[in-house]
């Protein structure tokens, strides 16, 4: 009975995984071996191609950086998102609220305009050497270490999600046995704490990584691309050419799924040494200890942490949104409030964008949510055989680059069979809330399972054997044990589909114009103003709806 | 109970899975039959003849039967007042698809087996060529307006009438930074980028990413020959150019002084200086390399009415005078007699293009030489 649940659980899953994730991806990655089959012709591609990797200097070039890049990246970004989390969770000090605020808005923010903000700053002419006369910022940034430190400070906070959601309840009492039997408190921390919230930064380490692997934006704007072109690079100038070269997509593309199939691997090999389900009924929800006198001192250092991770690129939108122009400087004249007001002028798309954004990335979080709760389910809990692919799948749209899985749903759904059954999706609204879905079940899932990790199949089993079916286990148990996380991840899905800029751009239907093709448009005309002002007003609303949202959830659990 | 609705649910969702599998792979019936018979397959310079096709096309889309839905315009630019314009001038309502050129050209490409679009009207005159020696696009319909083109555009349409041109701007001019360069210092012409004083101080957009770009980098290797152009390029890069992805990241990099002087597409240049950056524009003697803004027609389409409709109305006077006056990419030289470009743009401008079918025919081989070269 058990076993069958779990394998009809478990198919489903496969069954919404593969509409979502694996059907896209496959109908690119097929082109290498069939390039017409879309269109109907059936030749043969050439599967040299898949060799070309290693033979044309900038495609290989490409693999290197990326991976040079995710790995360093996803060190220093886990690791200031671990350590960030473990001293939010322990203390309570002034200004720790901002942290979390400042978490989601560089979570939600695209990386095309945080970008944009640190081009700003760091320029030779930008803001850090002529408002502060840093001349040394332009040589120190430039360049991929620095490249790589501003990837960290962009991509840590999926790490600190992953991290502060396991830490939601305390283990004291494990600790405290440790510091009985006369360990001192690192110790205690080393051999109990840390290893137990191992799974959480492996989850955010994962996601550091292919975020990082998959992104175009950060890197091609501040490594001049020529000096430090990725993968993601590489994809898009196979794309943006004539003919279209879907099948060089394909192959590149491939190579990015190898990374993450191997990147995911190693995780899977971490994880099976060990359990880590140690909550018990006497877990209680961990509550910060006050900091007392070094209050004081935490607050300083995170007040000038988020001043460099979020005031530099947010700080250069929002300067940018109050300029007239850019060369003028920081004249009391140069100042407006024109390109705010100019939001809501007549013409203007960028409300209704805002408004279906808006309900397109909300549905996407709510249906995701139950597709990746479910998910997580299967991963950790059940005996389904091919788990290991329901793990690839579940994480592998962080990686690939949006434009090549919004091709892929142009392949799938716009096959003129599916007219008939109501399922040609292409160019209605849907197909923007199904790769909606798609894009925010990789930080669902990571985040639910990090903080699953922690609850013993045994209480589940328990309430089972006292005859409770499948979804009052969840809703009963399952749910309140990980509510936070659930919290977490229906809002950081919700605030990255908002700005998700390379699958609107491909799929968005006909006068259906969304928020973040609003303002890539803008930034492409040069509306340098109205792009950023746009930028601080969408991303306003949507931390606004987030925290508000977020305080609703944390009270009634008060209550 | 739940089980059982679980099962139903496990194989509902298999059937559809299966059926998704057998349409990937089955060839996809209904898409058949389309692209297949007359894609030119390399052979690329017999584009100009009219092909067997063309006549074949005619007697099915010529037909004017009813239109049977509404017209929908894939554009990268002027959809901030072409729709209302339009609907004005003819009663005809049109949906947009707005997108940079590489956005809609892979939208087209990927749409192929069920095309979505009805009329194409981008500044990417080799791409659309590249759809017209692919059969994708109406052939040898004439519009009337056509007569109203000028003589230096009516080269650019091809003897099969499968596109039309609507105006032409400069796909690179020189810009410098005022303050970093007075007049004197600043270059005059396309090989003094070469000069050791500007020793990584040149900025350009990547042809491989951005749409205007490759129009300017194609005329040097027709002008030059391929190995002519390859060494202007060398020695380009030798002198440190420095390559941004599109656009508007060399308008940031000249405006915070990471360069003193850029290639930038016309718009662009003007725009900089509408917004009161400090900076000059200069039009090269031996001039500017062009972007032809062209219109076509889907093969297909299931709106001839609309559609030519669309694509007369663009090649009338008053349309392209409306465009200068009122649109946001208002600097072009417009395409028709009796349209007037905008009074501050360089009376002088020379533009020279690249022959589209030419630039069609080496656009793989150009863009992957300079992707490959640059890295090395």
């Amino acid at each position: 009975m058990k076993l069958q649940l779990d394998q009809s659980l478990g198919w489903s899953v496969s069954a919404i995984l593969a509409v979502l994730v694996l059907f896209p991806l496959a109908a690119v990655i097929i082109q290498i071996l069939l390039p017409g089959v879309f269109f109907g012709e059936l030749r043969l591609g050439d599967f040299r191609l898949l060799l070309e990797l290693f033979h044309r200097p900038l495609w290989l070039k490409s693999l290197v950086n990326s991976v040079l890049l995710a790995l360093g990246t996803t060190l220093l970004g886990t690791l200031l998102g671990g350590i960030l989390a473990t001293v939010r969770s322990a203390w309570r000090f002034p200004t720790a609220g901002m942290l979390d605020a400042a978490v989601w808005a560089l979570l939600i923010t695209p990386s095309f305009i945080l970008a944009q903000g640190w081009v700003m700053f760091a320029a030779p002419n930008g803001f850090a050497v002529r408002m502060f006369g840093w001349e040394w910022v332009p040589s120190a940034v430039f360049q991929p270490a620095g490249l790589i430190v501003i990837m960290a400070l962009s991509k840590f906070p999926l790490a600190y999600l992953s991290v502060r959601a396991a830490m939601e309840w305390q283990v004291g009492q494990l600790a405290d046995a440790a510091r009985l039997c006369g360990a001192s408190p690192f110790a205690a921390w080393r051999s109990i704490q840390a290893p137990l919230l191992l799974p959480s930064y492996l989850a955010g380490a994962a996601l550091v990584f292919m975020d990082t692997v998959g992104d175009f934006g950060l890197p091609a704007s501040i490594a001049a691309v020529y000096r430090f072109p990725t993968l993601p690079y590489s994809i898009y100038t196979a794309i943006y050419t004539s003919p279209i070269r879907f099948d060089m997509a394909g192959v590149l593309s491939f190579y990015l799924v190898l990374l993450i199939t191997l990147a995911m691997l190693l995780q899977f090999y971490a994880m099976r040494r060990a359990r880590f389900d140690f909550l018990t009924a006497r877990a209680v929800p961990a509550v910060p200890k006050p900091a007392g006198k070094f209050g004081w001192v935490a607050a300083v250092f995170n007040v000038g942490f988020l001043l460099v991770a979020l005031g530099v690129p947010l700080g250069g939108n929002l300067l940018m949104s109050v300029l007239k122009t850019q060369g003028s400087g920081l004249h009391p004249d140069n100042f407006t409030l024109h390109h705010y007001a100019s939001l809501f002028a007549e013409r203007s798309e960028l409300v209704n964008g805002l408004w279906r954004s808006l309900a397109i990335s909300a549905s996407a979080a709510v249906a995701g949510l139950v597709i990746g709760l479910l998910v997580a389910y299967v991963l950790m809990y059940s005996a389904f055989r091919f788990k290991c692919w329901i793990e690839v799948l579940s994480i592998v749209t962080l990686a690939v680059p949006g434009v090549v899985l919004g091709i892929g749903y142009i392949f799938v759904w716009n096959q003129k069979w599916l007219e008939p059954l109501g399922l040609l999706l292409y160019g209605k609204p849907a197909i923007l809330a199904l790769a909606a879905i798609a894009g925010a079940i990789p930080i669902i899932v990571r985040i639910i399972v990090g903080a699953m990790a922690k609850v013993p199949r045994s209480l589940l089993d328990a309430a089972q054997l006292s005859g409770d079916s499948f979804i009052r286990r969840m809703r009963r148990i399952l749910a309140p044990l990980v509510r936070g996380a659930l919290v977490s991840a229906a809002l950081s899905a919700f605030g990255a589909g908002v700005f998700d800029l390379a699958v609107n751009t491909i799929l968005f239907p006909p006068g259906f114009m969304t928020l973040p093709v609003t303002i890539n448009k803008a930034f492409e005309n040069l509306k340098f103003g109205y792009a950023s002002a746009a930028t601080i007003f969408g991303g306003g609303t949507v931390v606004a709806i987030i925290l508000l949202v977020e305080l609703m959830f944390r009270r009634k659990r008060k209550g | 109970m739940l089980l059982r609705w679980m099962r139903r649910k496990v194989s509902m969702a298999l059937l559809l899975i299966m059926a998704l599998a057998v349409a990937a792979c089955g060839g996809s019936g209904g898409a058949g039959g389309e692209g297949g018979a007359n894609s030119g397959d390399g052979d690329t310079a017999s584009a100009q003849a009219p092909s067997a096709g063309q006549v074949k096309t005619e007697t099915k889309s010529a037909g004017d039967g009813e239109d049977e839905g509404t017209l929908t315009v894939y554009l990268n630019d002027f959809d901030e007042i072409i729709a209302e314009m339009f609907k004005e001038a003819t009663g005809y309502d049109v949906e947009l698809v707005t997108g940079n050129g590489a956005e809609i050209m892979s939208r087209i490409q990927a749409e192929k087996g069920n095309p979505h679009w009805d009329v194409v009207w981008i500044d990417a005159m080799p791409s659309i060529h590249g759809l017209a020696l692919d059969g994708q696009l109406l052939e040898g319909w004439t519009p009337e307006n056509a007569a109203n083109l000028k003589e230096s555009f009516r080269r650019h349409v091809p003897e099969n009438g499968a596109y039309y041109p609507t105006g032409a701007h400069a796909a690179g001019l020189i810009v410098y930074n005022k303050n970093a360069l007075n007049p004197e210092q600043a270059p005059q012409s396309w090989d003094d980028f070469a000069d050791p004083s500007f020793k990584g101080e040149i900025g350009m957009a990547d042809p491989a990413i951005a749409a205007p770009a490759f129009p300017f980098v194609a005329w040097f290797f027709e002008e030059r020959g391929m190995d002519g152009g390859k060494a202007y390029f060398e020695t380009l890069f030798a002198n440190g150019l420095r390559v941004y992805p599109k656009n508007p990241n060399v308008v940031t990099a000249l405006s915070s002084g990471e360069v003193k002087a850029a290639v930038l597409q016309e718009s662009n240049a003007y725009q900089m200086r509408e917004n009161g950056e400090p900076i000059e524009i200069i039009w090269p003697e031996e001039g500017a390399p062009a972007s032809v803004r062209v219109a076509a027609i889907q093969k297909d389409t299931k709106n001839p009415n609309a559609a030519k409709a669309f694509v007369e109305f663009l090649l009338s006077p008053e349309t392209q005078q409306a465009l200068i006056d009122q649109g946001e990419e208002a600097y072009f030289e417009p395409s028709v007699e009796g349209a007037q470009p905008k009074p501050d743009r360089n009376p002088d401008a020379k533009l020279v293009a690249a022959d589209a079918a030419w630039a069609a025919a080496h656009e793989a081989e150009i863009k992957q030489w300079f992707a490959d070269k640059a890295v090395q």
